[in-house]
């Protein structure tokens, strides 16, 4: 069994527009679980109940093996890093240098050569106070600051925006290198597909408040393909075959969770394929909300 | 210690499954010796950084290789190239030529060749390939 980051169990949360929840979740340690979902599906809250933010109205949290009654001890806190969606407003008036001699006091495993240098490679301003910065700026900072503070549990609610291409790119970067200097564990909640797909081991969808479930994020992306073919081969007879449509010139047009069987039956009764495509991540979580639940590994 | 770039190529678009496309292409470059024994494989998350997968699909390709003798770990140093039997990359080499010769045998029967094209198909490759 691998160790566990956090566990949840029929966590819930009443909020103004809907019940979040009840959730079941267990993240394993050291990966990095992107937290899927539409707006307003949950994904905030469930970051915001990870670090007691938002209290859950039933259920039971537990960190790292163990569960915690009242608040979160100081220990457990410094050991969690968070990039909220809107940053907090305590240091808005003081600048990224002074924010980072803050922090360093707060988080004993602060690395400030780490910030230096993360803050140099975004090209944030140490001298500008928080609340001076562009939105993408201010955004970079709290980046640096969340990895310098070198979580145990680091939460991302949608890092990226506000983002250049350029200070994106150099974010994937750091995460990755963060990823692999230890057992950390980032769970990032997100719409970017291609952040996704470079930085994702699993993928959790929230749906309306509830939790569709956690799948390996190759395991996912692996299993649904559009399959263009030529002939009279009826799609219901094809293996795995969960949307087909007629297209000109006779085509025919599946789409299909068992690729290889599909293939292998269109090419013993003679049809040509023409055309194999994989979904993109949009189109396959379209198909998991609509009820067809991604494989597991056997 | 060097760590070498691994030149793994991904299809997206196609029937093979991701992890059977790494764990493939890797074998393939093993045991023709396109990674030497001794080998210095990139750790389980920049391989997977690089292939832009996950480290659950690396670790698994790393431990089905390690489970045919091509690839050892060392604890705390890592994961390198063991040593390859002759007798395995003669026979790896005609399998491997074996498969593509089949793939392209079907393709050519699926547009309805006959037999008898199929060949003088195959004698007039191997003239253009071999005699240049």
């Amino acid at each position: 069994m691998e160790p566990i980051a956090v566990q949840l169990n029929g966590v819930s949360k009443m909020r103004k527009r809907r019940v979040i929840g009840p959730i079941d979740l267990t993240i394993p340690e050291g990966y990095v679980v992107a937290i899927l979902g539409h707006n307003g599906s949950g994904k905030s809250t469930l970051l915001n109940m990870l670090q007691q933010v938002v209290l859950p109205d039933a259920g039971q949290i537990i960190w790292f093996g163990k569960e915690h009654e009242g608040p979160l001890p100081l220990e457990l806190r410094q050991q969690i890093g968070f990039v909220a969606d809107n940053a907090g407003l305590e240091e808005n008036r003081i600048t990224a240098q002074e924010a980072a001699e803050f922090r360093a006091y707060w988080y004993p495993r602060w690395d400030m050569k780490l910030f230096d240098q993360l803050i140099r490679d975004m090209e944030v301003p140490v001298d500008v106070k928080l609340n001076k910065m562009s939105k993408g700026e201010r955004r970079k900072f709290e980046i640096a600051a969340a990895i310098a503070a070198r979580p145990r549990l680091l939460l991302l609610d949608e890092p990226s925006s506000g983002l250049d291409p350029f200070a994106w790119k150099v974010m994937v970067g750091q995460f990755r290198t963060f990823m692999a200097e230890g057992d950390t564990t980032i769970l990032i909640a997100t719409h970017i597909a291609d952040e996704v797909k470079r930085l994702a081991d699993y993928i959790v969808l929230m749906h309306r408040g509830q939790s569709l479930g956690m799948a390996e994020k190759d395991m996912v992306l692996d299993q649904w393909k559009e399959v263009w073919y030529e002939g009279d081969l009826r799609p219901e007879s094809i293996p795995g075959v969960v949307e087909s449509s007629l297209e000109e010139r006779g085509l025919v047009r599946v789409i299909t969770t068992r690729v290889s069987e599909a293939q292998e039956r269109l090419e013993l009764s003679n049809n040509r394929v023409l055309k194999i495509r994989n979904l993109e991540l949009d189109e396959v979580l379209a198909f998991w909300i609509a009820g067809y639940a991604p494989v597991q590994w056997k | 210690m060097q760590d070498v770039k691994i030149p793994i190529q991904i299809n997206e678009n196609s029937a093979e499954p991701l992890y059977h496309q790494i764990e493939n292409q890797l074998r393939s470059l093993i045991i023709t010796g396109q990674l030497g024994e001794g080998t210095h494989l990139p750790s389980i998350r920049e391989f997977a950084g690089a292939l832009n997968c996950s480290v659950i699909t690396v670790r698994r390709v790393y431990q089905d290789l390690e489970n045919e003798g091509l690839l050892r770990t060392k604890q705390g140093t890592g994961t390198f190239v063991a040593q390859v039997e002759a007798g395995d990359r003669e026979n790896y080499r005609l399998k491997a030529a074996q498969e593509a010769m089949q793939a392209a045998v079907q393709s050519g029967k699926s547009v309805g060749c006959t037999e008898e094209e199929m060949e003088s198909l195959f004698r007039e490759v191997l003239k253009a390939i071999y005699t240049k």
